[in-house]
């Protein structure tokens, strides 16, 4: 199966399990957990379920195209259920009879490996699962988001899709996977994740970057004390996707990582807390 | 006679808090049915991931009868001149629903007082369990907990399901927004639908059908079985480790042991780091040909049966990308100036208030050199030197912060491709090590040196902080450092007072006199107490040996070692009594006298002048035989001395009333007295039975 008819076969599950179906976010996020439509979406009382494919950067994670299953830019299918269901994971074993996964026949576990976020402020309670020894999804209870304790909680069923495809495929690499109707992933992949790696590792111009993340740090608080919340979340989003970058280029010590990563958190909790007053006071979503 | 079963679903939970929880509710039940007088005969328990099982048979149908007497006002108040109840007594017979007939009297070293005898019949077991059942569920307690529906109960898990059966009937309750039931579920994969359980007979089949093998001694023989099997079918060795092992035996509810392999390339990364990222990262256990040599083969524990080789094939893609991911890190690092990485070493932390790792090194640096002084091993002061300096440069190595346990060894892997001196990188690499007392020794003695420099580093830098422990507390592990520490001295026979390296520690961080003096109080201390604790738990020596042997004021730790071996072979023999009573003599005698230099030319009687010619001698050779740690010979040295002390103490009266020959006299005992207290103070040892 290509990884266009995975995407495909999750949305139209999901869709039949009473999801909307989002577009991913058209900003460089880390994981699909970053997108609005989970951080805020996660928070205040209002019902939530949401499912969406979501392009992923991690930077620290390019093998410059060289290992079969590790690249600085994956693609999630992020599925956000709230309140939690009662048969969630029974809803996600079928998921994966839907995309082909003869669960009869494979090895999957569900293994403690508890999420968290901080620089979101956020944590969760769950599971990466594992299949014949691949970790293909992070199944997750959701705790917090911004610092605020969540209230129903959510569940998060994060798909790798990569590697649900490698294998589905019984492929040794992704880079042999198809795309969709003939279109391979070496040949849409191959010279990204080369051209990624050399610039995250050795070519990312470390003054420019901790510039570029003082300012967006700085717009980001302005447009919180203005109660812009949702743009001032993009340029949290934007400081994280920097810092992750200063990171891979080691650029940072202990110390800083720590201070980093506080001024995101405060800046995420504010953020988080002005959505939630403005949903939950003025009903107005 | 009636059985009960209760079982309680929920998704899977962490293999560190299964054992806790089943330990928990076994232990709650059994006490509930104590305190509501159920009498039972057996419990039964069993736990997986998934489900936790309690069965306990032969219970009463319902709890005994209680009797109890109530006490009510005393007779003298309880009626009135016409011989009426008063208020007192009226308001105690409504209270507790009895008629004037049902009172009497009982006598008190107060007086007589009115009493009802009381008989409760016991309840139903069945309504008993409805309550205590979500009582218990509610009492236990967890490491962690999360929160995931609407009850907003925190538990360790989600709750799936929970069948509570009393004589096969359903006993109803709720807790956590999910209500009882008789039925379960059966295997995560290899079952669908929710099996319906009407007995536990009925359970023990269903389970057994749907792929569940719920009792933990059957999981652990079949795993155990199936390896060995694989072992002697491949003719290799499996290395498993305890950990991993509880890992299989929970997380699987029907184990399936299987072999895989990989490709022989990788064999050229360290077999360190292909087994840290075999167990660590996969769950998979290396395995070793008859010479101990690594092999490409691996052994892991697969939930269900693998007929389709699905789970091997999976496994060995997936150990591959592993191994990948290795070499990334291992080429990398490798492309870096290992020696270089010091400088950003200033940018990482040791502790918020303890400075960061540059500085730690340049301090380990001084008390390698020092350790390596007090030991007589000047010759390794340059290989030494190196490793010092560069032991913590891992730390900002790309393996080492994905794998932290992999500090040391990684420090001492890079050195070694650097082409740097064995002495050196086998001392970074097992820096780290040993891990307690009981841990495998070291191999290399410079490896042990900068080890406790390390330690006693982290120790005087920990207790300079305020940071206190207890028996239940110790956040950074010092006691365990100590106890490392006393065992490299041990394994390598390093005989050298702490005392000194614990001062050059201490005053790296003092502030001042006082608070050096403080620190230097409590490592003392610590390492007393640690030895103290060694010595008994660990080496197994009596008690009153070791009091003999300890001394608020000396930390050679090895000479303590050895005195204490050979006090206990001597405490084996019949000499100890002659000892024992000696030494309490001259303790006795000299008990409350303050310390008087000897002259020898006031010495009078003959026994004092032999007796004391003869300790000049004597006191030479033992303090030649202590130098090369022979206690035994020392002792039978005192031993030959017996009768001429006897004779003198026969002969010759210490409490003169001269005090120049009294005082004499006493220095003369006092000396013997030290001379025995070289080897332990004798007169500690307790008698045997």
């Amino acid at each position: 199966m290509s990884l266009q008819d995975i995407i495909l076969k999750l949305q139209e599950f999901w869709a039949h399990n009473g999801c909307y179906v989002a577009s991913g976010y058209d900003n460089e996020v880390g994981a699909g957990t970053m997108t609005p439509d989970t951080f805020f979406r996660v928070l205040g009382s209002k019902p939530w379920r949401v499912a969406y494919w979501q392009p992923s950067r991690r930077p620290d994670d390019g093998r410059y195209a060289q290992n079969p299953n590790r690249v600085q830019k994956h693609n999630q299918f992020q599925v956000i259920l709230k309140p939690v269901p009662v048969d969630g994971q029974v809803l996600y074993l079928r998921s994966l009879q839907y995309i082909g996964v003869d669960t009869h026949s494979h090895d999957i576990k569900f293994d403690e490996d508890n999420w968290a976020s901080p620089s979101l402020g956020a944590w969760g309670v769950g599971w990466q699962v594992m299949c014949d020894g691949l970790e293909i999804t992070q199944f997750t209870y959701f705790q917090q988001a911004g610092g605020i304790e969540l209230n129903p909680n959510s569940l998060e069923i994060t798909y790798g899709i990569e590697r649900l495809a490698a294998f589905l495929d019984g492929k040794d690499t992704i880079y042999n996977l198809e795309w969709g109707n003939q279109v391979t992933y070496s040949q849409l992949r191959t010279e990204e994740e080369k051209q990624f790696s050399i610039y995250n590792f050795e070519y990312a111009d470390i003054e420019f970057l901790r510039n570029i993340y003082e300012e967006y740090q700085k717009e980001a608080t302005r447009l919180a004390a203005a109660d812009l919340y949702l743009p001032a979340f993009d340029y949290v989003l934007k400081c994280s996707h920097t810092f992750n970058i200063l990171d891979a280029r080691k650029a940072i010590s202990v110390a800083e990582r720590n201070a980093f990563m506080a001024t995101m958190r405060n800046l995420a909790g504010e953020i988080a807390q002005k959505y939630v007053q403005a949903t939950e006071e003025g009903e107005n979503q | 006679m009636s059985d009960f079963l209760f079982e309680l679903g929920v998704e899977e939970v962490p293999v560190s808090e299964i054992k806790p929880i089943l330990n928990q509710l076994k232990q709650k039940f059994q006490y509930k049915f104590k305190e509501h007088l159920v009498g039972f005969n057996k419990i039964e328990s069993a736990a997986t991931n998934k489900r936790f099982m309690i069965y306990i048979s032969k219970i009463n149908k319902k709890a005994n009868d209680k009797e109890e007497q109530i006490k009510g006002p005393a007779k003298r108040i309880a009626y009135d001149e016409n011989n009426q109840p008063t208020i007192p007594l009226q308001k105690f017979m409504e209270f507790n629903q009895v008629e004037p007939g049902e009172l009497s009297e009982m006598e008190t070293p107060k007086g007589i007082y009115m009493v009802v005898n009381k008989k409760t019949e016991g309840l139903p077991t069945y309504d008993i369990l409805r309550h205590i059942i979500p009582e218990t569920l509610k009492e236990l307690s967890f490491a962690k907990t999360m929160l995931w529906n609407a009850s907003r109960i925190p538990f360790v898990r989600p709750i799936k399901s929970m069948l509570a059966l009393f004589d096969n009937k359903i006993v109803p309750f709720e807790f956590a927004g999910v209500h009882s039931s008789n039925s379960t579920m059966g295997h995560l994969l290899l079952s669908d639908e929710p099996l319906e359980v009407n007995s536990f007979r009925d359970y023990c089949e269903l389970l057994d059908k749907n792929f569940v093998i719920f009792r933990e001694e059957e999981r652990k023989e079949k795993i155990l079985r199936e390896i060995k099997e694989i072992e002697e079918e491949n003719q290799f060795r499996v290395e498993m480790e305890n950990r991993m092992f509880e890992d299989f035996l929970y997380n699987n509810e029907y184990p399936v042991v299987f072999c895989g392999s990989f490709a022989k390339k990788y064999l050229d990364l360290p077999s360190e780091i292909i087994s840290t990222f075999m167990v660590k990262e996969k769950k998979l256990l290396p395995v070793y040909d008859k010479d101990k040599k690594l092999l490409n083969q691996f052994v892991g524990v697969s939930n269900i049966p693998d007929e389709g080789q699905n789970v091997v094939r999976g496994n060995e893609r997936v150990i591959r990308a592993t191994f990948e991911d290795a070499k990334f890190f291992w080429d990398n690092d490798r492309r870096d100036d290992f020696s270089a990485l010091g400088e950003q070493l200033k940018n990482v932390m040791f502790h918020k208030d303890l400075g960061n790792y540059f500085e730690k090194t340049m301090r380990l640096l001084s008390l390698v050199n020092l350790l390596l002084k007090e030991t007589n091993l000047e010759k390794l002061s340059e290989p030494l030197g190196e490793a010092a300096i560069h032991c913590k440069n891992d730390l900002v190595t790309r393996m080492v912060r994905e794998f932290p346990s992999l500090q040391g060894i990684m420090g001492g892997l890079y050195l070694r491709e650097k082409g740097e001196k064995e002495d050196t990188w086998k001392s970074v690499y097992g820096h780290y090590e040993p891990k307690g007392f009981n841990d495998v020794p070291l191999e290399h003695v410079g490896a042990g040196i900068l080890s406790m420099a390390d330690k006693i580093d982290n120790i005087a830098a920990f207790i300079s902080k305020g940071i206190k422990i207890s028996s239940s507390k110790d956040p950074y592990g010092i006691r365990r450092d100590a106890n490392a520490i006393i065992k490299i001295i041990i394994d390598f026979k390093l005989n050298f007072n702490l005392d000194e390296a614990i001062q050059a520690a201490a005053t790296e961080f003092a502030d001042n006199v006082k608070t050096l003096n403080d620190t230097l109080e409590q490592v003392k201390e610590l390492f007393l107490s640690r030895i103290e604790n060694i010595f008994k738990d660990f080496l197994k020596i009596r008690y009153d040996v070791v009091n003999a042997v300890l001394n608020r004021d000396d930390l050679r730790v090895y000479n303590l070692y050895l005195r204490a071996m050979d006090v206990s072979k001597i405490v084996e023999t019949d000499s100890i009594d002659d000892l024992t009573t000696l030494h309490k003599r001259l303790k006795n005698i000299i008990k409350n006298s303050e310390p008087f230099d000897i002259s020898e030319g006031a010495l009078v009687e003959k026994e004092e002048k032999v007796l004391f010619e003869v300790y000049k001698e004597s006191d030479a050779k033992i303090e030649k035989l202590i130098s090369n740690y022979e206690y035994l010979e020392s002792c039978s040295i005192i031993l030959e001395m017996k009768p001429l002390i006897d004779n003198f103490f026969d002969n010759v009266l210490v409490m003169a009333e001269d005090r120049k020959l009294r005082e004499n006299r006493i220095a003369l005992v006092q000396l013997l007295d030290k001379m025995l207290s070289k080897i332990a103070d004798f007169s500690l040892i307790v008698e045997r039975a």
